[in-house]
């Protein structure tokens, strides 16, 4: 009988404190709020990372033999920088290659909806087609830093190429010099605008919205000179792969895996 | 009187000199005027960008970021082959859902003909380019006709979005069907 009490008041008190110990860890959890910062390290070593330049090498891999052309990159991008209707910092072309060697490209509002419609007013049978998905190609030689004639471009020593929109006066010389037409002038601020690999995410340690959206993995983003990381992989192992317009001499810092001849 | 003379003589130097001075000075003063600050520390440019850049704020969270709160669907969507698509692309930017870690809007939750256009944006066997990782393509409305179900369904009235093959393989093992394989996992 005593045994059977003691059990019931064991119970009781494990009761009372399980009650107890709920209410204040809610209670807790709605007068704590979750930190803003409160991100998962994408890429290693960045998060605590405060140095003007990083010591990294960042490269940036297109695998275009995995694009699906989805857009889910272009929506990235548009609401991380509300970029206004019509412009594009970074857009996925689709290109088609008949057997008669004709190559046609579109990119309908820059590949923003998806591909919902297959390409008309083809007159041969189609040889090959795939995506191709255009960003700033970060050149280590970039025309647009060497024309800007109020110092608004300009490279840093980690090789992002970024704008100062307070500097910048709208001139348009770096839109006409940047070979890949990366570039535009914002409607609004007047000023010029370009794909920065997402400069704020990286110094923050998160991979640039278009590599974190990606379903397929065709955008890789990584530091060379981590052998670990799957863009020195990528790079430092058998593939096809090449720049845009290699001839231009702006040696890009971004990197098409199984790149076509036929794209510019 | 010879002394005199040459002081003339260098005087057209000298008013020259001075106006040379002047303008070195309003020049000077005018650079420290007009500089912005923190130009040149670096090269040509104004090093504050630098920090500048830096604070833009991130307004695409992650799945991770997502999952914090919303726990039930993360088992759900991290198990199925959909574990690579992200949250925010269907539904909106974390950034327009959560301000200083507080809800501050209701993000959508895509139905009807939206849904369908969302599904069809990957899964649409019309476009043809397709590579080599070989993801589901089906045609619309030849795949509701295959299923022998009424044109106007949507995709969510089989397929639970998060895990495609989710109910179906449920609905199979319940009826005693062999389930369906997911074809080749796309990359990470």
């Amino acid at each position: 009988m005593v045994d059977i009490e003691k059990e019931i008041n064991k119970d009781r008190r494990r009761f009372i404190k399980n009650v107890l110990g709920g209410t204040i860890a809610g209670s807790l959890l709605l007068v704590i709020p979750l930190r803003a910062t409160e991100y998962i390290e994408q890429i290693p070593g960045m998060k605590d990372e405060d140095s003007v330049f990083t010591e990294k090498n960042f490269v940036f891999v297109v695998d275009i033999t995995t694009c699906i052309g989805c857009g889910s990159c272009c929506i990235a991008d548009k609401a991380e920088y509300k970029v206004p209707d019509g412009y594009y910092r970074t857009w996925v072309e689709r290109y088609i290659i008949d057997d008669h060697d004709g190559v046609f490209v579109d990119s309908p509002d820059g590949g923003l909806g998806g591909y919902t419609k297959p390409r008309e007013g083809l007159q041969n049978p189609i040889r090959d087609t795939f995506f191709v998905p255009k960003l700033c190609n970060m050149c280590k030689k970039p025309s647009c830093v060497q024309v800007c004639p109020v110092g608004a471009t300009y490279q840093t020593e980690d090789g992002f190429v970024l704008v100062d929109n307070t500097r910048c006066v709208g001139c348009s010389y770096c839109v006409q010099a940047c070979p890949y037409s990366i570039r535009f002038i914002n409607p609004t601020s007047h000023t010029a605008e370009k794909c920065t690999w997402c400069y704020h995410r990286v110094r923050k340690g998160l991979l640039p919205a278009c590599v974190a959206v990606c379903p397929t993995g065709a955008r890789k983003f990584g530091d060379l000179d981590d052998p670990e990381s799957e863009v020195a992989q990528l790079l430092r192992s058998p593939h096809v792969i090449s720049v845009l317009k290699p001839d231009m001499g702006n040696d890009p810092a971004l990197h098409y895996l199984g790149l076509r001849r036929e794209v510019v | 009187m010879h002394q005199e003379s040459k002081q003339k003589y260098y005087a057209h130097l000298i008013r020259l000199i001075i106006a040379l001075v002047a303008v070195i000075l309003i020049g000077l003063g005018a650079r420290q005027l007009f500089k912005p600050e923190g130009m040149g520390d670096y090269g040509h440019y104004r090093g504050a960008d630098i920090s500048d850049q830096k604070a833009v704020p991130v307004r695409l969270g992650t799945n991770e970021a997502c999952f914090q709160c919303h726990r039930p669907i993360r088992t759900i969507h991290k198990s199925g082959v959909h574990k690579t698509v992200s949250c925010e692309v269907c539904h909106g930017l974390y950034g327009d859902h959560i301000a200083d870690g507080k809800k501050i809007a209701t993000l959508p939750v895509m139905r009807g003909d939206e849904l369908k256009d969302l599904c069809l944006r990957c899964h649409n066997k019309i476009i043809t380019a397709r590579p080599r990782e070989e993801i589901k393509v089906i045609g619309m409305p030849e795949h509701l006709q295959d299923q022998h179900v009424q044109l106007t369904h949507t995709c969510d009235q089989c397929h639970m979005v998060h895990d495609p093959l989710l109910w179906i393989n449920q609905a199979k093992e319940i009826v005693g069907v062999a389930t369906k394989q997911p074809l080749k996992n796309s990359t990470p």
